[in-house]
């Protein structure tokens, strides 16, 4: 009933103000940013112009087939697997402010740091670090099957190795 | 002297344009729609009513052409949940517009009003007929993702859209790719990879709210969005 109450009131509060989020950059880790064995040039090319950090799962920074899009505000990034897709991909913007503080830190404060669920047959992980949101999913060409995207078994192991592979302040 | 004809009789136009606008076209007469956050029928779940808010003003219709349908998949006719019946009975294919943003589902969705529910909204095409509409972009912007079944848009706002079902095969971008406002990207089906869907099109908008340092990326109501906006398709100012 609360929340019933508190959505009517909230949303008239919202401004369409949009701009850049602040980043709190981690301490670079040499080990991924700058690896023995060099990325392939799809990743590096790809992402060198984008200003937030690129997190993706470590299993794939070699894969030369990935598909790179990037500007310096957002990055995705897609693998091919068989009979499925999976994507990754980060945004340094934001689109509306909330002059109401209160009532939307209850939302913030009931979302989890990461949430993995199965949205229209895709799998998906959302999730915000160093204030930057984050998405990853994975869609399958058997959504009602395939137990990549009916259990979270995978999308979880990718999410624990996501590695920061670039980005710049 | 000619200069001074001139000045009122251009007044005299603008004054005359303004007093008879264009009339209302039959299907501007036809189209209704009920209020955001109202679902139909009621066992579809609870909304966000009266948040009217525009999410993403100035947006063009994700379908080409009108008329569409704003409605219920799962609980219209022929629908998983709905009457029984055919999917492409009449009665789905008919206005009013029915908002489905937060329709029963299993998943989170912080701003509905149970915590969960559908992310955006499915609309018919004209015709109960697949691989005919074309979906277009709502703004410009870049193709970020292709799937299965879907193709996702980030718009120049930084909004990302996102369009399900769309007939692989006549997919017209690619990743990366730039497309500006109104261009086609794909036709409308009933693709949900090998498993099959009814023939529409789900459409829904992401973005980031903040707050002080704080922020999140939530799927935001759509449907006043396209209210607007199928009222300037409709109007032939998409």
């Amino acid at each position: 009933m609360r929340r019933l109450l508190i959505i009517p009131f909230l949303f008239s509060l919202l401004n369409a103000d949009s701009g850049i989020l602040d980043i709190k950059w981690p301490k670079p880790n040499l080990k991924h940013q700058k690896p023995s064995t060099p990325y392939p040039e799809v990743l590096t090319e790809g992402i060198k112009d984008v200003k937030l950090p690129v997190y993706i799962p470590n299993s794939y920074a070699y894969d030369k087939n990935m598909i790179v899009v990037a500007d310096k505000n957002f990055y995705t990034i897609s693998f091919l697997f068989k009979d499925a897709t999976v994507m990754i991909s980060g945004d340094r913007t934001y689109q509306e402010s909330v002059s109401n503080k209160q009532e939307f830190k209850a939302i913030l404060k009931a979302t989890p740091p990461v949430t993995f669920e199965q949205e229209e047959g895709i799998m998906t992980a959302e999730f915000n670090r160093h204030g930057v949101n984050y998405s990853m999913a994975i869609e399958c060409d058997k959504p009602q099957t395939d137990e990549r995207c009916t259990d979270t078994k995978l999308i979880k192991d990718l999410y624990n190795r996501l590695i920061m592979v670039g980005g710049r302040p | 002297m000619k200069k001074l004809l001139i000045i009122p009789m251009l007044l005299l136009a603008t004054a005359c344009q303004q007093k008879s606008p264009t009339p209302m076209t039959d299907e501007e007469k036809k189209f209704t729609f009920s209020p955001v956050g109202k679902l139909t029928p009621t066992k579809s779940g609870q909304g966000r009513n009266g948040d009217n808010y525009i999410y993403a003003p100035g947006i063009r219709f994700p379908i080409e052409s009108a008329p569409a349908y704003l409605n219920s998949q799962v609980y219209g006719i022929g629908g998983l949940y709905g009457a029984k019946g055919s999917l492409c009975d009449e009665k789905n294919y008919q206005y009013p517009w029915h908002d489905n943003y937060c329709e029963k589902r299993r998943w989170g969705m912080p701003l509905c009003p149970g915590g969960k529910g559908h992310q955006g909204v499915d609309i018919r095409t004209a015709t109960c007929e697949k691989k005919k509409y074309y979906a277009v972009a709502v703004e410009d912007g870049t193709i970020t993702y292709i799937g299965k079944y879907t193709v996702k848009l980030r718009g120049k706002s930084g909004r990302t859209y996102r369009y399900l079902h769309l007939d692989s095969p006549s997919v017209l971008v690619k990743r990366g790719a730039k497309v500006s406002r109104g261009d086609k990207l794909g036709l409308v089906s009933n693709n949900m990879g090998s498993t099959k869907t009814s023939i529409h099109l789900h459409f829904d908008m992401k973005e980031t709210i903040k707050i002080d340092g704080k922020s999140t990326k939530v799927y935001v109501p759509p449907y006043t969005s396209l209210v607007d906006a199928y009222k300037r398709l409709l109007r032939g100012n998409p």
